[in-house]
């Protein structure tokens, strides 16, 4: 018997102490007056920023938006990356998601397709704010000539290389490559081998980036476009894979591995000690070697062409703000999202997280900002240059699963188990049957 | 002769022993090395993270890493979440599931294998398939932003704990249950006077796959809880991780913590861990 009550009294005690919040039930309320809310329309805003350094940026912003007005105000919830759209696709089939989501910018035509995002034309008719952003952008959050989400973030693939390594070797440290021959003739000098191994590796194309960055770079389109064309087993494509295999040859299996699982293990990268001299990566890379390598002499510059002539294009992706399908205040989660797109809160984003953003305007004011360092600055406006080179690669609605069926082609082509003709044409075969099945 | 004989014997032990010590010692390390990694890195600068080579052994050791992996999300709150859920899932899971499984074992009454047959089935369902209509479920009843989806269907009985204290109750005697019914026990009673204390050792098994499932539950807090005062531990350490970067010190130093009272539970409850995973693989203990 004293054990039973001992039970129960642990239950209620259990009960009483987490009773007020866990087990309350219906306190979106509760959320509202602890927002300080009263009156107001409260504006459920999800986003993956939780880190020590987002977090206090996307908070200034909020807080911001809500001392701007006195009718709505944004309650912040970080929820964890990744995940974030779990749930969101969880809370959507409940019928009762949050107001705003920072979502994904490639799938956002698919999720206006499948109707859990909203379509904001009804807002766009009053004001059309698409001018702002990177008509790249703009573009990818489009359905049947809809819009379904708001660019907020983007990013671009670019250059970096290591100034001393080119003064050491006879290379003009202002004068990087501009071509693929000239890369692999850089890339030359720069090697420097030692016995089986290389102290210094010139530059290997698959660190940091795929190899569809590279068919994107020379054919300068996607290998499957909006409307279902599968440009797979192409002249361009074949020769692309030729010339990646060519790389893997010149260093061989155990160099490219050693240095790859350094690069992946994100924990040490040979380009902060010099080791490997040219290395693709995206803008905010800076902020790593700012961080880990503050003494590196680098310069930066736009991916080398395939030809002479034939366009620096390079690979983006980015976030959008959108409002999922059942939000129940669209005309508050609206005003929140124009705020939070318009230039100062967007200045105010790149500056302080040093991260590309898709305001035209506010990525241009912030390669001039004072506020950073001049190196950080060279290395945005290189970012903003390159903008109108970055195509993105929006998930084709005929086939949102293509890559599965590519990659493990590309794959064996690089294990040296296919020829690039013969996994090119399956590659694109296959394709073709995922575009048929979904039309 | 015969000493010499012996001795050299004992001395062969000995040499077999300490052979078998020192090779155990070297498994040992090696099975502890990634828990020494993690505690290493919680200790570094992320500078020293990313440095190659890798260090083993931290150059700077960052005692503070832990103060500020705390401080950088309400931790203290989460762990008191964490406990509040879990202690009230292994309350559900021990008691009814032993419920329950006595009913199965015990009880004969029309229909009783098919319907254990239907329980155990439920373990066929990747949880994924429910996932979404279970949540459109709990959010029609309002429980979302609530921990009722996490905690009330651990009053609702699990089918592998079912399963598992099934096969313990059916160790029991039939005998033992008829001279207590001849008695005038009821089934409540014999439950709680005869089975309850015969099945300790299942309980406690049980009792440890719950609280660790509790613990390490991601998924289920994830979806149902939507205000971040409500959150666990195991939410709380995603902060560490953004779309680009990860804070790699503080992860493991946070890690490391919500790992110690697994690892604590480990150490008490050893025997019906062992027991339990002998269960599990279809052996008796």
């Amino acid at each position: 018997m004293f054990k039973k009550g001992m039970l129960f009294s642990l239950i209620a005690v259990m009960l009483l102490l987490s009773g007020c919040a866990g087990f309350q039930v219906g306190s979106d309320k509760g959320a509202a007056l602890e927002a300080g809310a009263e009156g107001k329309v409260v504006v459920d805003f999800w986003s993956f920023w939780g880190s020590e350094i987002r977090r206090p940026v996307i908070e200034k912003i909020i807080e911001d938006f809500n001392n701007s007005q006195d009718e709505i105000v944004v309650k912040h919830t970080f929820v964890p990356w990744g995940d974030i759209w779990t749930k969101e696709l969880a809370s959507i089939a409940a019928g009762d998601p949050p107001d705003v989501v920072i979502n994904d910018i490639k799938a956002t035509a698919l999720r206006g397709q499948k109707k859990q995002a909203m379509n904001l034309s009804q807002f766009l008719e009053k004001d059309d704010i698409s001018e702002r952003f990177y008509p790249e952008l703009w573009e990818a959050t489009l359905y049947e000539g809809d819009s379904y989400g708001v660019p907020f973030n983007t990013d671009t693939r670019i250059l970096y290389y290591n100034k001393e390594a080119f003064k050491e070797v006879g290379l003009d440290p202002e004068k990087p490559p501009t071509t693929w021959a000239e890369l692999e003739e850089y890339a030359a000098k720069l090697d420097k081998k030692n016995g089986d191994t290389y102290d210094r590796l010139g530059f290997y194309p698959l660190f940091g980036i795929n190899y569809d960055v590279w068919m994107l770079n020379a054919a300068g389109q996607n290998v499957v476009d909006n409307k279902g064309n599968v440009e797979v087993d192409t002249d361009i494509n074949r020769q692309t894979l030729d010339w990646l295999l060519g790389w893997k040859e010149r260093y061989g299996d155990n160099v490219i591995n050693s240095y790859k699982s350094q690069i992946d293990s994100q924990q040490s990268n040979p380009f902060f000690t010099g080791k490997l001299a040219m290395f693709v990566n995206t803008p905010t890379f800076n902020t790593q070697i700012r961080d880990y390598a503050p003494e590196l002499d680098f310069g930066v510059a736009m991916l080398p062409e395939s030809e002479p002539g034939n366009g620096h294009t390079s690979w983006g992706g980015g976030f959008v703000a959108e409002i999922p399908e059942g939000s129940s205040h669209p005309k508050e989660a609206w005003e929140f999202i124009k705020y939070l797109t318009d230039q100062d809160a967007q200045e105010y984003w790149a500056v302080k997280n040093y991260d590309n953003v898709a305001n035209i305007k506010a990525a241009e004011a912030t390669a001039k900002n004072a506020e950073m360092s001049e190196k950080d600055r060279i290395v945005y406006q290189m970012a903003v240059e390159n903008m109108p080179n970055t195509l993105l690669t929006p998930t084709p609605l005929q086939a949102p699963d293509f890559p599965t069926l590519i990659n493990p082609e590309i794959d064996n082509v690089m294990l040296g188990k296919k020829t690039p003709t013969k996994a090119l044409q399956d590659a694109q075969a296959a394709v073709e049957r995922l575009v048929k099945e979904n039309q | 002769m015969k000493d010499a004989y012996f001795a050299s014997m004992t001395n062969r032990k000995k040499v077999l022993k300490i052979a078998n010590f020192i090779l155990l010692c070297i498994g040992s390390l090696l099975f502890l090395s990634p828990l020494w990694w993690m505690i290493s890195t919680s200790l570094k600068t992320m500078k020293e993270v990313m440095s190659f080579p890798p260090t083993f052994f931290p150059t700077d050791w960052k005692w503070e890493n832990y103060l500020k992996t705390w401080e950088a999300a309400p931790f203290d709150l989460y762990t008191i979440n964490t406990l509040t859920i879990t202690i009230l899932v292994v309350i559900g899971q021990v008691i009814v599931n032993s419920f329950v499984a006595y009913g199965f074992a015990k009880i004969p009454f029309k229909g009783r294998n098919v319907l254990f047959a239907i329980v155990l089935s439920t373990m066929m369902i990747p949880g994924f398939v429910t996932l979404i209509p279970q949540y459109v479920l709990f959010s029609k009843l309002g429980w979302v932003n609530t921990y009722l989806p996490l905690v009330v269907p651990a009053f609702f009985g699990g089918a592998f704990n079912i399963f598992l204290l099934r096969q313990f109750y059916m160790t029991i005697p039939n005998e033992m249950i008829e001279a207590a019914k001849m008695e005038g026990a009821s089934h409540f009673y014999i439950w709680r006077k005869i089975g309850i204390p015969l099945t300790k050792p299942a309980m406690a098994t049980v009792a440890i796959f719950s609280f660790n499932g509790a613990w390490n539950d991601f998924l289920g807090p994830l979806l149902y809880v939507n205000n971040e005062n409500l959150y666990t531990l195991q939410l709380g350490l995603q902060v560490f991780k953004g779309e680009m970067n990860t804070q790699w010190n503080y992860l493991m130093a946070g890690s490391l913590f919500v790992l110690l009272p697994v690892v604590i539970l480990f150490f008490f409850f050893q025997k019906y861990f062992i027991q339990g995973i002998n269960l599990q693989s279809g052996g008796k203990s």
